[in-house]
């Protein structure tokens, strides 16, 4: 009787779990597969043929193959973000786990600070603006930046504190200068957190929409996010499309979560008891 | 006889002054990250203080002193977005501990299908919220939606789940939990694997039931988890704003409206100065209210 | 090759003062032990010397050149930590050969030295290895190489045997030894452990509370301690200490009595002294024998038979305990009384401050 009671509690866990937490995202294939007739009813039903293809060439070509400018732009945003953010997290998490300045204090609060408090939004607008990258790509990438960095830089820190400094110190008298020593040295033991860093961002950022919703207004700019908020409307009568769309999207973050699970797991986590 | 080998110039280098030590971290690392965060954030931030104050264009501003904060605490639809904000902070993040723990617990058990499970519980985390924001405007549409057909069923009508005004926070929150339990787990099932088997073996021995188990061991040792979780779904819940913006827009009428969407809407609507004034106030709540909860729970966990 | 001169050498944090002015010469290819409790500031000596850390007051000379403000890397020296600090990204190879690599040595001059270093530590098989392959004695080895290929006029070692367990620790202490013949180098060790400081050493420096409470040959400190400090931290078991006052001086005799032991006179430096003096009588465990009469005499708590000797633990009178080690199987049983007698020349006496007082030869 004991020794059944996992299998028990594991039957209703499995069953519970489909019906919650898979049966959504299976509700979103079927649609995707079905026409837009049957998908119109908006139930949980088999799928009368397949029609995924066709669906899929209707969204991506939809509004002048809108689709594909949103996914190159938020790809763009997503790489060049995640990229600026691991060089510049790892300069001063290095920084910051090794030196013991007097402002170290005031810079951890504002690493806090930025975890926590909202962005204000119109005063950035403006600012934007000011700087002529209001509407830009590249505006956006170094919102996205300005925005990550505390994250990062938390997960930089506390790894890099686990680097004994006595490494650090073998270097130094090997000769290392400085840079030999951030360069040589540190940064190609950062490997596994540069890891997390990557998966856990490029996740957060494929998926912001309210940043792009408000940095990024215009039809040339649209992310992917963008693009299916407003397919939204558009799609109204179409559910199909509106599912297909929201498979296309999902795509990415499930080969994420197919290869780096361990990663993405263990980053969020750290970063959340550190935070 | 020279300090270095023979052949290099001994004599030439010690004539080079040695920097202090601390250099050796050179702290212009940090300068390229400051400047980014803050011309973007920072900035932005601490001139909001001022034009929260102002009646604002964007092109010029004209100082109008508290009279947007005053707005902002007459207009009952403004008010209501406050309370609205606080509800659905409490809300979620209340459910996403009690929910999150309690997955957790039948996650670490020797349960069968553990790997599938963990894998379905989080992937969630990972999509993206407007998806699954429309996907379930879908399902909880009130006629037509798969939840209150698969409810019809059994012979019970289902609610309004977005359409009936006191509920809409509500289902918009739940969704929330749904989508973000996964997280809360994730955290708790790493602070229950840091629990040394020790403490549950002296339990066993001094004959403790599984549910003494729970209340004398599991709970109390994984206060530090506990004080993650509620703080960053705390935080998370008062910023809400996309899912919100996918499933409602804050409606019916305003009845699902959060400081956030408030916000936006009035971006939207060109107060530039009253939306700014909006983030100050969500500023605020949150230092407010943040800020004494990281206490409380720090606290505890040093008294542990 | 090159010695080393320490001139009223300071280090302070902020207004912590760590190290209070210490002054030492060392020759050229001498073997120096920095020996002391944890916290006694050998280790940030050493750092000074390497330039890990400021200097705040003082001067270092290495060689015939003040080094105060050199880098590191111009000083002419090389360092093995405690953690062996291996770069663990590189293998092997690369670690030996990373300084060399900054320093832009010639391909054919790196590859030859490290594998002129490798031989001479005999781990030319591990070379291709990543430090994390390898044994803890054998990381210590590239430790050690990456120290050799450096050629430097000085070694510093800093604690490097502590992370080995203790067979392995006998080894690799045989084997500094005959590395410091065959190099014929500067070396300074840093130990905390009175075992390697006595076999290594042609030099130990005792240092308490960042000062210098005692430099000289292994023997010499073990013999002729100068004060207390040294007394109780060189040698195992612990010195003897027994307090007493003196009765009589006569000459160079003193004349000592105290709760445990009446009227034992011995030779001292007499001038020290005057009757009535509070003074400290030290003993070695080993220089005690059983006799029928003799100047102490207690009660015994504890014996431990070791075959060759027996560990006696005697308490006396005035409540202290004492501890004699006698050559040879004793059979003595708790509670026995017992009487010790030792001879008056293996004493040592130290004034009210501390400060060991022989007679002046």
């Amino acid at each position: 009787m004991k020794k059944q009671l996992p299998l028990i509690s594991g039957i209703a866990a499995i069953t519970v779990s489909f019906f919650v937490f898979v049966i959504p995202f299976l509700f979103i294939i079927f649609m995707a597969f079905k026409d837009r007739r049957q998908a119109a009813s908006r139930d949980f039903s088999w799928p009368e043929g397949f029609h995924l293809w066709e669906n899929l060439v209707e969204v991506v070509t939809t509004r002048n193959w809108m689709m594909i400018t949103a996914f190159v732009n938020s790809s763009i945003l997503t790489v060049v973000s995640v990229t600026l953010l691991v060089v510049l997290a790892a300069m001063v998490g290095f920084v910051l786990a090794r030196r013991d300045a007097k402002w170290n204090g005031p810079i951890e609060f504002l690493i806090l600070a930025g975890l926590m408090i909202p962005p204000a939004v119109v005063p950035t607008i403006w600012l934007l603006q000011g700087l002529k990258l209001f509407g830009t790509l590249h505006g956006m990438i170094l919102i996205e930046v300005a925005y990550n960095l505390p994250f990062s830089i938390i997960l930089y820190r506390a790894f890099i504190a686990t680097i004994p400094r006595e490494l650090d110190e073998a270097a130094i008298i090997d000769g290392a200068r400085p840079l030999d020593v951030f360069f040589r040295v540190i940064l190609p033991l950062l490997w596994p957190v540069t890891v997390t860093n990557i998966v856990v961002q490029s996740v957060g950022i494929f998926n912001d929409f309210t940043n792009p919703l408000y940095y990024l207004p215009g039809a040339n700019n649209a992310t992917v996010q963008l693009t299916l908020y407003n397919f939204q409307s558009q799609f109204n009568t179409a559910y199909n499309l509106l599912f297909t769309n929201i498979l296309l999207i999902t795509i990415p973050p499930l080969l994420v979560f197919l290869f780096f699970n361990r990663q993405i797991v263990a980053g969020m986590t750290a970063g959340a008891v550190k935070g | 006889m020279s300090v270095t080998t023979a052949d290099s110039a001994g004599a030439l280098q010690t004539t080079v002054r040695k920097k202090p030590i601390q250099a050796r971290y050179p702290g212009w690392f940090i300068l390229p990250a400051a400047v980014i965060y803050s011309v973007l954030f920072l900035a932005p931030t601490v001139s909001s203080l001022y034009f929260s104050l102002t009646r604002w264009t964007l092109f010029d501003s004209v100082f109008i002193g508290f009279e947007n904060f005053a707005q902002f605490f007459r207009e009952p639809f403004l008010v209501q977005g406050l309370i609205n904000t606080v509800i659905y902070a409490v809300v979620t993040s209340g459910m996403k501990v009690v929910i999150g723990m309690a997955f957790a617990v039948l996650l670490t058990s020797n349960i069968v299908a553990r790997g599938y499970l963990r894998s379905v519980v989080f992937f969630p985390v990972l999509v993206s919220t407007v998806g699954v924001g429309i996907t379930f405007t879908v399902l909880m549409h009130p006629t037509q939606g798969m939840i209150n057909e698969t409810l019809a069923l059994f012979g019970i009508k289902g609610p309004g789940w977005l359409t009936n005004p006191s509920l809409a926070l509500y289902s918009v929150a739940l969704v929330d939990v749904w989508k973000g339990v996964g997280l809360a787990t994730v955290i708790y099932i790493a602070g229950l694997v840091a629990i040394p088997r020790d403490y549950y073996e002296a339990a066993r021995i001094d004959g403790a039931t599984p549910w003494q188990n729970f209340w004398y061991v599991t709970l109390p040792l994984s206060r530090p988890a506990t004080a993650t979780v509620i703080i960053l779904s705390f935080i998370g819940g008062l910023r809400t704003f996309d899912l919100i913006w996918a499933m409602t827009k804050g409606g019916p009428g305003f009845a699902s409206d959060t400081v956030a969407s408030v916000i936006y809407k009035q971006y939207q609507a060109g107060f530039y100065g009253l939306s700014t004034a909006g983030n100050v106030v969500l500023f605020v709540l949150i230092a407010v209210l943040v800020i004494p909860l990281t206490m409380i729970l720090n606290r505890r966990r040093g008294h542990e | 090759m090159a010695g080393l001169e320490l001139n009223r050498l300071r280090k302070s944090y902020g207004a912590v003062e760590v190290i209070k002015g210490v002054d030492l010469s060392i020759m050229d290819g001498e073997f120096v032990v920095f020996v002391g409790p944890s916290g006694c500031g050998k280790s940030t000596l050493l750092r000074m010397i390497a330039g890990l850390e400021e200097i705040t007051g003082g001067e270092l000379k290495i060689g015939s050149l003040v080094v105060n403000e050199v880098e590191p890397r111009d000083r002419g020296i090389a360092m093995v930590f405690q953690s062996y600090a291996l770069y663990p990204h590189m293998t092997v190879y690369d670690n030996v050969g990373f300084g060399l690599k900054l320093a832009r040595a010639p391909k054919e001059e790196r590859d030859r030295k490290i594998r002129d270093a490798a031989r001479i530590l005999q781990m030319e098989h591990l070379l291709d290895r990543k430090p994390s392959q390898l044994s803890g004695g054998q990381r210590q080895r590239v430790a050690i190489g990456r120290a050799i290929v450096r050629q430097p006029e000085v070694f510093l070692f800093d604690e490097p045997l502590s992370n080995l367990d203790a067979a392995l620790r006998v080894d690799m202490r045989m084997e500094l030894a005959k590395l410091h013949q065959d190099l014929g180098a500067t070396m300074i060790y840093v130990t905390h452990d009175q075992v390697e400081a006595m076999t290594l050493a042609d030099k130990i420096v005792v240092l308490n509370a960042g000062i210098v409470q005692q430099v000289g040959s292994p023997i010499e400190l073990y013999q002729r301690p100068a004060n207390l400090f040294v007394a109780g931290f060189i040698g195992s078991p612990k010195m003897n200490l027994l307090s007493g006052s003196v009765t009589a001086v006569d000459g160079d005799a003193v004349t000592i009595s105290g709760k445990d032991m009446a009227n034992v006179q011995l030779s001292a430096d007499a001038e020290a002294f005057k009757v009535g003096d509070m003074v400290t009588l030290g003993i070695r465990p080993q220089r005690l024998h059983l006799s029928g009469s003799g100047a102490l005499v207690g009660q015994v708590v504890l014996v431990e038979r070791l075959g060759n000797e027996t560990n006696v633990s005697v308490s006396l009178p005035s409540g202290a305990n004492f501890l004699a080690v006698l050559d040879g199987d004793h059979v003595l049983q708790p509670g026995q009384v017992v009487t010790f007698d030792f001879a008056t020349s293996d004493a040592v006496v130290f004034d009210v401050d501390g400060i060991a007082r022989y007679a002046q030869a």
